[in-house]
């Protein structure tokens, strides 16, 4: 795509083409092949591009490619104030390709392969402006995501001169745990699990995801709610229950230390996100927060917590992508950034900040949004584990949740404001985000199908 | 000890490398370096010649007679290190080369002058 | 004995009588065409030849006939072979580039003098990689040095003088160091062939340890100095950033790697594991090797000349090599070798597009080259890949020379190496990425840059091409590369 030349309208029509034959490639492949692997390439005996498609696999890459779909229409119509929109789509396909390597990656090797890939595409990306702050954001970035890189090579290695095989498999692949190796065991978990964090956010590594928020909102929205921190838990998943396996974990004990690091960083981000002005920055500083639950039920290691935290991945991406689609639609239509500036908008773009309304709710938990249903699995794992803590973290966290978003809807509504004229936004952009919050909205009523899915990817991996 | 003093050249040979090291690294006039650098080739030379001499035979010159293997010294590291000062009267020529131009470029032979100068 | 048996000798006669020739030809033209031409020829010659060392494993020939130990004989393993081809193929592809560049780096007169003291040092290189004899490799090392300085001098600015009298100083230093070593070990064994100085040399080691040991350590610093083993690499930034781009491709790429070669032949061939646990030497080659891939990589970051961070790169990358060495097992040396195979086509290929980059801009300063990637798209696009292999992104040589560094030093028992490895390529993430991201994105640094304005046209790049496709080859193909290797060590 780099090379052809294109104008406008041709150039959408590639993208558009090339995103939704994607989609039908995979759902053809599901349903024909099932689960299927093939080695693509074999360098050596650990340098094995393999890629297999496991349950897991499905629903990530589904998730992804539907989203994508829609970021791509949300894109077209966007990306005409932003311009250099040949760029922009060029890395925008190529990072689609890279997560969907992330959702198949089969071994240890592929994923980190992919891994470092995905950095290097969505850099671009992320320095879209091309500005000074810019630049400096993408530096951090740079930064961030290579230091991780480095951690996550280190444990790669150490488990490497123990077990020679890093085929994903459910249960794990690594012998018992013995005296000699728990210390190397325990450095290569921690190792792994903090360099694939930078990339989903942890405290101390999430200040590189606020910086990110100075690319453009399409991208926002994706990369940072959806592709990119989701392939960083994606991974830490795949790393914790095929590699490691439950039980090994269990036995580390790791998962205290693990969980407390979680916990802050849920607290840390929602109140981070108290007082930002900018939407785009409260909602990424809300990210941190929302990736902590998910993060958190996959450490509490039982089937419960598991279910929930696979199911509020899912739902975050779908209300978070929401949540960011109004924040540019204003942002496209008005200029503004800024909570303090949004007065009364809900009068002139009664659409765009309803759904946002909706996203809203469903992120701080009230049914019968699909934010609830994820959330009610997480406190009933909480409450598996023991710890009467957790349950009441999350009823705090969502408490917070509230604090931080109503007032923009209150903002937006009940405020009186300017009397400039805003149209609402265009339809390029509308009909995604209210197809968008019409599946929230269905997912909170009718979830049994998406839970029973991944009740059996959670009943093959505890 | 008395092996360094039975051994006598080698032991020369060692101290004159070292002194050639010294004047190597120590002194500032370029000149000066390369007769440093001279004097630690040709230490070497004579520790590797010294090797080959065994007491009481004779150059292996053929006068007269061939007194057989047994009769000379051990020809082989002289015949080497014809090789070697070849290589050290070249690598000398060459640095002398050097030298000029140097001079010619900067003004001086003196090294610390011409880091001084260093201004490009 | 196969014709095929004598091409590593007619490859280097090739070499030295092709060069001769030139200076009595006036046309520069055909002085280009002869080079191109010769080391064509050899390069296929070496492919043959590799070809036939691996059907039919290692021979020994002797020159003129004469039995080693008297005569002097060429050893010619998988490995020499492989390297050969190496050499060759990378000095092909800087040659085919240099021929529309040296204009306008050296003076018209100088041209055939450059391209004769060109093929006496890949000639010499070839010599010191195939020779079987210490005094024979010595000689090649001398004349490989005063090619190697010549090939710096050649152009004639004040820098280049005092940087090549720096490293004809310093490589005199080592040379004269060698041989004092080669002068030990004739001493005590009384030969000058490798493998008879080998059978030699277990018998009679108890009795002589401390003059072994001076031996030993005398070659390391020896072959140290000429090598950019790290305390011993001042010359190494002056003499490669101020030499013709071509010159600093085959001085970065080639001529550290054959005195690194000749090291090792020594130490596992002269000495072999015994002698050298015996004295636990390796451990200083270890200890300087991961001092080097620190301190290069720091002391890139405070450049400003994009030629002189990539000098220092190369001081860094060959610490990986002496961390290969020193580790002391089978898999570190084949580790360290196909680290000088990876390294030798991503540097030349780096150091030629710099070339290119600074020819065509006039500039060296890393603040003057910003927002080049508009002007000069391919170029920098071609220098990404080698800076990607440089910090470790899989499938290019780059990761796995780390990866399987990293798995020998836990199999040696030397775990904290690891991170002394990581620490490294993040290290040239550091100074490797700001010339690229300059280079392609920054609004303030493409402002005023027209799109291609300064572009080489591609038939002068396709050498740099050829060189970047040939180290993603060796990073796809690292497997079986690396099992020849250890079939060669064996």
């Amino acid at each position: 795509m780099a090379t052809i030349k294109f104008n406008e309208v041709k150039r959408n029509i590639f993208v558009s083409i090339g995103v939704i034959l994607n989609l039908i490639f995979l759902i053809t492949i599901f349903y024909m092949f099932g689960e299927i692997s093939i080695h693509l390439i074999k360098l050596n005996e650990f340098l094995d591009i393999y890629l297999k498609i496991d349950k897991l696999s499905i629903m990530f890459s589904l998730l992804v490619a539907i989203l994508w779909i829609f970021t791509t229409f949300y894109a077209m119509e966007y990306m005409k104030h932003e311009g250099k929109e040949k760029r922009f789509f060029t890395f925008f396909l190529a990072t689609l390709g890279v997560t969907i390597g992330i959702a198949f990656a089969g071994n240890l090797i592929t994923l980190y392969a992919f891994y470092e890939f995905l950095t290097l595409t969505t850099f671009p990306l992320v320095i879209h402006t091309d500005s000074k702050e810019a630049l400096k954001s993408g530096k951090k970035y740079l930064i961030y995501s290579f230091i991780g890189a480095t951690f996550v090579l280190l444990g790669m290695i150490l488990l490497f001169s123990i077990t020679k095989d890093i085929t994903f498999n459910a249960h794990g692949i690594l012998p018992a745990l013995t005296k000699e190796n728990r210390s190397l065991y325990l450095l290569s978990y921690v190792s792994m699990f903090l360099g694939f964090g930078v990339k989903a956010a942890i405290v101390p590594f999430h200040s590189w995801l606020p910086a990110a928020m100075v690319a453009p909102t399409p991208v926002s929205a994706l990369l940072h709610a959806v592709a990119v921190v989701k392939s960083g838990i994606f991974a830490i998943i795949r790393m914790s229950y095929f590699i490691f396996g439950a039980k090994i974990i269990k036995e580390l004990h790791v998962n205290i230390f693990l969980s407390i690091l979680i916990v802050i960083s849920i607290l840390l981000g929602s109140f981070l996100a108290l007082h930002q002005e900018n939407l785009k920055k409260r909602l990424a500083y809300s990210t941190i927060s929302q990736l902590g639950y998910v993060l958190l039920g996959v450490v509490l290691l039982n089937e419960d917590a598991f279910v929930g935290s696979l199911l509020h991945l899912i739902n975050h991406a779908l209300i978070k992508i929401v949540l960011f689609f109004c924040v540019g639609a204003i942002m496209y239509t008005t200029g503004k950034t800024d909570i303090s500036q949004i007065r009364g908008i809900g009068k002139q773009m009664p659409i765009t900040m309803g759904c946002f309304g909706i996203a809203a709710i469903s992120l701080i938990g009230i049914p019968p949004t699909n934010g609830f249903v994820s959330k009610w699995y997480l406190a009933q794992g909480g409450l598996t584990s023991g710890e009467m803590i957790f349950p009441a973290i999350l009823l705090f966290s969502a408490l917070l949740t509230a604090l931080y978003l109503l007032p923009v809807i209150t903002e937006a509504f009940f405020k009186k404001g300017e009397h400039t004229i805003v149209k609402e936004a265009p339809m390029k952009m509308l009909i995604p985000i209210v197809m968008i919050t019409i599946i929230v909205v269905l997912l909170g009523l009718f979830p049994n199908i998406l839970i029973t899915f991944i009740q059996q990817i959670a009943s093959e991996v505890i | 000890m008395e092996g360094l003093m039975n051994n006598y050249y080698e032991t020369g040979s060692i101290i004159l490398f070292g002194i050639g090291f010294a004047i190597l690294l120590l002194h500032n006039n370029l000149i000066k370096k390369i007769i440093g650098m001279n004097i630690m080739d040709t230490a070497v030379f004579l520790f590797f010649i010294a090797k080959g001499y065994v007491s009481g035979k004779d150059a292996p010159i053929i006068i007269g007679a061939h007194k057989g293997v047994q009769g000379y010294i051990n020809p082989v590291p002289s015949a080497l290190m014809l090789t070697g000062i070849v290589v050290a009267v070249s690598t000398t020529a060459f640095a002398l080369a050097l030298t000029v131009r140097i001079y010619e470029g900067y003004g001086s032979i003196e090294l610390d002058e011409i880091i001084k100068m260093r201004s490009d | 004995m196969s014709i095929i048996q004598s091409f590593p000798l007619v490859i280097i006669l090739v070499l030295l009588i092709t060069a001769f020739m030139m200076p009595l030809i006036k046309n520069t033209k055909i002085i280009k065409g002869i080079s191109l031409v010769s080391m064509t020829s050899v390069m296929i010659l070496a492919l043959i030849n590799l070809d036939f060392v691996h059907k039919n494993g290692e021979y020994l020939y002797r020159i003129g006939h004469f039995n080693a130990p008297y005569g002097i004989e060429f050893r010619i393993g998988i490995i020499e072979a492989m390297m050969g081809l190496l050499f060759t193929f990378v000095a092909l592809m800087i040659i085919w580039y240099s021929i529309y560049s040296i204009e306008k780096e050296i003076k018209q007169s100088k041209i055939g003098l450059y391209y004769l003291l060109v093929n006496i040092l890949i000639g010499s290189l070839l010599g010191v990689v195939y020779s079987n004899d210490l005094f024979n490799c010595f000689v090649f090392i001398e004349v490989g040095t005063l090619a190697s300085c010549g090939t710096i001098i050649v152009k004639d600015k004040k820098e280049n003088i005092k940087a090549t009298l720096k490293y004809l100083i310093m490589s005199c230093l080592g040379s004269g160091l060698v041989l004092m070593g080669i002068a030990y070990l004739y001493s005590m064994t009384g030969h000058l062939n490798i493998n008879y100085i080998h059978a030699e040399l277990v018998k009679c080691y108890l009795i002589y340890p401390n003059a072994v040991l001076i031996s030993i350590v005398l070659f390391i610093i020896g072959l140290g100095v000429k090598s950019a083993m790290f305390p011993l690499h001042n010359w190494l930034p002056d003499a490669h950033s101020s030499a013709p781009s071509s010159s600093s491709a085959i001085l970065s790429s080639l001529v550290l790697k054959a005195f690194v070669l000749l090291l090792i032949k020594i130490l596992y061939g002269v000495f072999g594991m015994d002698i050298l646990n015996h004295f636990s030497v390796l451990n200083i080659v270890l200890i300087l090797g991961s001092l080097g891939m620190i301190m290069g990589s720091v002391f890139a970051i405070f450049q400003k000349n994009i030629k002189r961070v990539i000098a220092y790169s190369t001081v860094a990358q060959m610490g990986y090599i002496f961390l290969g060495i020193g580790l002391g097992t089978n898999l570190g040396v084949s580790i360290a070798i196909f680290h000088i195979i990876g390294h030798a086509v991503t540097k030349s290929a780096l150091f030629l597009l710099a070339g290119a980059m600074i020819e065509q801009t006039g500039h060296k300063s890393l603040a003057q080259l910003k927002g080049i990637g508009r002007e000069m798209p391919l170029t920098l696009g071609l220098f990404s890949i080698g800076a990607l292999s440089m910090i470790g992104i899989p499938v290019l040589p780059g990761f796995i020379s780390k990866w399987h560094l990293s798995l020998a030093s836990i199999a040696a028992g030397d775990t904290i190496l690891i991170v002394v490895i990581l620490l490294s390529s993040l290290l040239n993430a550091v100074y490797y990425s700001p010339i690229v991201i300059n280079g392609f994105f920054g609004e303030e640094n493409l402002q005023g840059k027209v799109y291609k304005s300064k572009s080489k046209p591609l038939k002068e790049l396709m050498p740099v091409i050829f060189l970047v496709i040939s180290m993603i080859y060796v990073g796809i193909a690292s497997r079986g590369i690396i099992n020849l290797i250890s079939l060669g060590l064996m």
